[in-house]
């Protein structure tokens, strides 16, 4: 009984989780602006609008631009934070723990205000470019923190054992550092893509000119809705699940080899 | 021991050699010749400074003076990956993240050795560190904490050096397990004719397996000498402290006051080692009192309650004293060591 209750409250849970999606995906195939349910004709015209204008293209463009910046360089400066934060020893660590993980407890709109005001003070035209800086400011912390854990625990003698046994430092790093550092660093990685390509309200502050696809999304909802809106939402989500999935696909092919 | 010649240059000379953390001595003025296929063992309580001597060694850490030389030639300025050393960590520092092959064979796959020529390697290896050859592929961390000795060791021996280094590498394991390691590794180093330099705190361990021992205190090397010299004449009652339970007596103006009877000096400390107090034996003797007793196997351990305060005897198992029992004991001032601090 215990069990079933249990069965029932999991499913009941995955479905509220996963509801919105499917309700933006109903709402994807609506012709009207109104969003009213059922619809009264059901129809795909929304995507063959999203596929046919340059905008859709543009929108995933500027995101991705963002995003897979953003996660490529998170990526190396955070493992480098992250030895700092947790292998070495030296005068200043805690300092630079807690400097390194404040940004996360900032509100995001503010941070993206406090980062608007000193861009504009500085001489910097907001832009993607600036929205890369922006985004970093956030997600570079949760980075350092993810690859951290990996090296609690990680017994630093085994550096010494390689060197001993006669490699470089370079060897060292690539033999037996970054090894076990990369389980944390494709996480790091893909948690850096994600929050970016996801980040609405350090965009709206930061990239001026530019829109990225949270940007135009809630704008579009909030002033101007239609269908094709709903439908650029589910080939953006779709970009992600793909991502995602390709990524745990290497690692799987990685693991059998 | 291998036959070098009275020439030859030691194994590793190490002169004058200190090393400061800030305003803490960790090694201070440490001089020492160890010899060509020797086993040496640096025996020392935590804090003495025997692992910074051992890292400083191994090129892991740079001393602040002193000099260091290999078979004569000067190593100090070369980095560990320089040297023809290798070391077996406390933590034994495995590569998790790889197999048994991979980690044993991780020298040769610096030096550009072949996949093939690494295997081949890698599956002698395991041979004399005495691991089955199916281990190869096994991951490490699979093995069990004897397992994980030999490959540490096997690994350490791949580069082929000429100097191993052991830092306290036993110490984390079961008795029975690691009385059987001391054995083997004694024996390893005996087939191999290696030069070994162990590092630790267990005074038993190194009598077990050492040619010689060097005792560190507070970032000295306060005694260099065979198992029989360092158990037999401790150079102060620091050294006979350390190299098991000792009854320790005062000397002044040539007598013992504690038993007020003559001494073989005139002053400084006479020591006694447990095994040198019997029964109704000696020319000092002195009324005592069994407290406590226990059983070592083939000998008892006893506190004595006596005018010069709680002293240890060690007797026979046969011994028919109980607790409680009072007795009239004594020593051999010949069986005693004499020390001047």
């Amino acid at each position: 009984m215990i069990r079933r209750l249990g069965l029932v409250w999991l499913t009941a849970l995955i479905a509220l989780m996963y509801l919105p999606i499917l309700s933006v995906i109903l709402a994807s195939l609506s012709t009207s602006r109104y969003m009213r349910f059922p619809h009264r004709q059901w129809s795909t015209g929304a995507y063959v609008d999203a596929v046919s204008q340059d905008q859709t293209w543009i929108l995933h463009a500027t995101s991705f631009k963002i995003a897979a910046l953003v996660a490529v360089l998170s990526l190396i400066l955070a493992t480098f934070g992250a030895m700092a934060f947790a292998r070495y020893d030296w005068r200043g660590r805690s300092w630079f723990q807690k400097a390194v993980v404040l940004p996360i407890f900032f509100p995001q709109p503010v941070l993206g205000l406090a980062l608007l005001l000193f861009l504009t003070a500085i001489g910097v035209t907001p832009s993607w470019r600036s929205a890369v800086f922006a985004h970093m400011v956030w997600i570079l912390p949760i980075v350092t923190l993810v690859i951290s854990i990996r090296l609690f625990g990680y017994d630093p003698a085994q550096e010494d054992a390689a060197r001993d046994l006669g490699a470089t430092r370079w060897q060292t790093f690539r033999e037996v550092t970054l090894p076990h550092l990369a389980p944390g660093m494709v996480s790091g990685g893909l948690f850096a893509f994600l929050l970016s390509w996801s980040n609405l309200p350090l965009s709206i502050f930061t990239t001026g000119a530019d829109t990225t696809l949270p940007e135009y999304m809630f704008t579009r909802v909030a002033t101007n809705y239609a269908p094709v809106i709903s439908a650029i939402a589910v080939i953006a989500t779709l970009g992600s699940v793909a991502l995602g999935l390709v990524l745990l696909l290497a690692l799987r092919l990685r693991r059998r080899s | 021991m291998p036959d070098t010649g009275a020439d030859a240059p030691p194994a590793l000379s190490l002169s004058g050699l200190s090393r400061s953390f800030g305003d803490t001595r960790a090694l201070d003025d440490v001089s020492l010749d160890i010899r060509e296929g020797e086993f040496f063992t640096v025996v020392g309580p935590s804090g003495s400074g025997k692992t910074t001597l051992l890292r400083i060694l191994a090129g892991l850490d740079r001393p602040t003076a002193g000099t260091l030389h290999l078979r004569g030639r000067d190593i100090a300025g070369l980095p560990p990956n320089k040297r023809p050393t290798a070391m077996v960590f406390q933590s034994l520092a495995l590569f998790d993240h790889r197999s048994v092959g991979e980690n044993v064979a991780f020298a040769l796959k610096m030096r550009g050795v072949g996949a093939e020529a690494r295997r081949t390697k890698a599956l002698e290896l395991l041979d004399l560190v005495r691991l089955p050859r199916d281990y190869h592929d096994r991951p490490v961390t699979q093995c069990s904490g004897g397992e994980r000795q030999r490959v540490a060791l096997a690994r350490a021996l791949a580069s082929d050096p000429e100097i191993l280094f052991f830092d306290e590498p036993l110490s984390a394991l079961d008795y029975r397990l690691r009385k059987t390691l001391e054995v083997e590794l004694r024996d390893l180093q005996k087939r191999t004719g290696r030069t070994f330099v162990y590092i630790t705190h267990s005074l038993e361990e190194a009598m077990v397996m050492s040619d010689r021992i060097g005792i560190m205190r507070d970032g000295r090397l306060v005694q260099v000498g065979d198992p029989a010299t360092i158990y037999g004449r401790p150079r102060d009652r620091f050294v006979a402290r350390f190299m098991g339970e000792v009854n320790v007596f005062e000397i002044a103006g040539g007598r013992l006051p504690a038993f007020d009877a003559p001494a073989p000096a005139q002053d400084g400390w006479l020591i006694v080692r447990p095994e040198a107090l019997a029964p109704d034996a000696g020319d000092v003797q002195f009324d005592a009192t069994v407290t406590d007793i226990y059983r070592l196997g083939s000998r008892v351990q006893m506190h004595l309650d006596t005018a010069a305060g709680t002293l240890i005897a060690e007797l026979p198992a046969s011994t028919r004293l109980a607790e409680g029992d009072a007795a009239r004991f004594g020593f051999a001032v010949a069986d005693t060591h004499r020390v001047a601090e």
